[in-house]
């Protein structure tokens, strides 16, 4: 637990690393140091490393990737997503890790961003998407500029080389997995059509 | 929309013809998957991923917003030191109450930030919940940017901003697109309670 000299400390870190910041930055500083001094009692799990890449707030880890895409690429990668309307939900859901995905084009089509937020551990994460949709990887990933194929030794490499690990990374539940999340609704069902019958 | 019209046949034959000079590996990747492609082309049952108002995706309940930045002079320092001092502790949005999650990624050798939000409903809605409950915390983060307006979150013109820095998602996917953030946090308590329930009966 944080002691009241620390949160001091550390407010004057704050204070001094704001010096030169536009005033807006300033003030806006002062009003949240009120709220940080009240809440440093109760901080929250540190943000960890996912593995070999990317952080995790409790058991939800952050990956993101940005590619350039190969010639041709961004309208190929285009076409793919418009046939299934933007929604991923088929192979996506055979991962069975995966919160929530997105694929953004930037820089006019010459970079991707592919974000998204899963369960656990970076290696157990990719290893889950190479043996459960290689195929839908293949098409999406040879749109990038240099893949060498979900099957090929440096498929892993390469995704490394091209995540940036968050500097920040904020989960609502950090203790939830899908497959939790998934039996909490269950359950919530379930408890629902109980309360009605003898409601 | 004239898109809206195009069949499934027509958008199948649009990605054969863009993938004909793709790398091997996504060509063969592309036959092999054909058969489930064209199911999950047609399946009425599977929800597109719709508009999260002005800009964004919505996929059910859940919408991203996902803006890149470019930082002001010294404002990439700043966020650093300051996301390191705060050692990810985000306490301040949990009270926003619609957020799932929330990264910062500096880019391009600390010139650009990456902001990508997981967040419940309509973008408007959202902007005015961070805008109402955290106006100082998104100041202290956001001045660090090119162009932030002069009285941040309380200026009439932070929603053009925003929005102008926002790039919509080409595709998003959600694993429990009907759960909000409430409603997340009342299943647990559900399970909490049979749980604590279960233990005492069993």
């Amino acid at each position: 637990m944080a002691t009241q000299h620390d949160v001091e400390q550390k407010i004057q870190q704050f204070r001094e690393l704001f010096a030169d910041a536009p005033e807006i930055g300033k003030k806006a500083l002062e009003n949240a140091l009120h709220e940080l001094r009240s809440q440093t009692s109760e901080l929250p799990p540190p943000v960890e490393s996912a593995g070999r890449v990317g952080a995790r707030l409790g058991k939800v880890s952050e990956l993101t990737i940005i590619v350039p895409l190969a010639p041709g690429g961004a309208k190929r990668l285009r076409a793919f997503l418009r046939l299934l309307r933007g929604n991923l939900s088929q192979g996506a859901n055979k991962v069975g890790t995966l919160h929530t995905m997105r694929f953004v084009f930037f820089d006019n089509d010459t970079r991707l961003l592919f974000a998204t937020a899963y369960d656990g551990d970076w290696d157990t994460y990719i290893d889950d998407f190479v043996a459960k949709i290689p195929d839908y990887l293949d098409i999406i990933d040879s749109s990038w500029d240099g893949w060498p194929g979900i099957r090929s030794p440096g498929a892993k490499d390469y995704l490394v080389k091209h995540q940036i690990t968050a500097e920040g990374w904020y989960v609502a539940y950090p203790d939830l997995t899908v497959a939790e999340i998934q039996r909490l609704q269950r359950i919530g069902k379930a408890v629902d059509e109980f309360l009605d019958k003898i409601g | 929309m004239a898109q809206e019209r195009e069949t499934v046949a027509d958008k199948i034959a649009a990605v054969r013809e863009v993938y004909a000079d793709a790398p091997e590996v996504g060509r063969v990747g592309l036959e092999k998957m054909m058969a489930e492609l064209q199911a999950a082309a047609v399946d009425h049952a599977q929800q597109r991923a719709a508009s999260a108002g002005r800009t964004g995706l919505r996929q059910g309940k859940v919408s991203e917003l996902t803006s890149i930045v470019t930082f002001a002079p010294g404002g990439a320092k700043r966020l650093r030191v300051l996301l390191k001092l705060l050692g990810g502790n985000f306490q301040g949005a949990d009270k926003v109450g619609t957020l799932h999650d929330m990264r910062f990624v500096f880019l391009d050798n600390d010139t650009r930030l990456l902001f990508a939000t997981t967040y419940d409903g309509d973008w408007d809605t959202y902007i005015d919940d961070f805008s109402t409950k955290i106006p100082d915390a998104l100041d202290v983060l956001f001045s660090n940017m090119v162009g932030y307006p002069p009285k941040g979150m309380r200026d009439p013109a932070i929603k053009d901003w925003i929005a102008g820095n926002q790039i919509t998602a080409d595709a998003w996917y959600v694993a429990s697109p009907n759960l909000t953030v409430p409603e997340v946090r009342r299943l647990e308590k559900v399970g909490a309670v049979v749980d604590e329930f279960l233990d005492k009966i069993g």
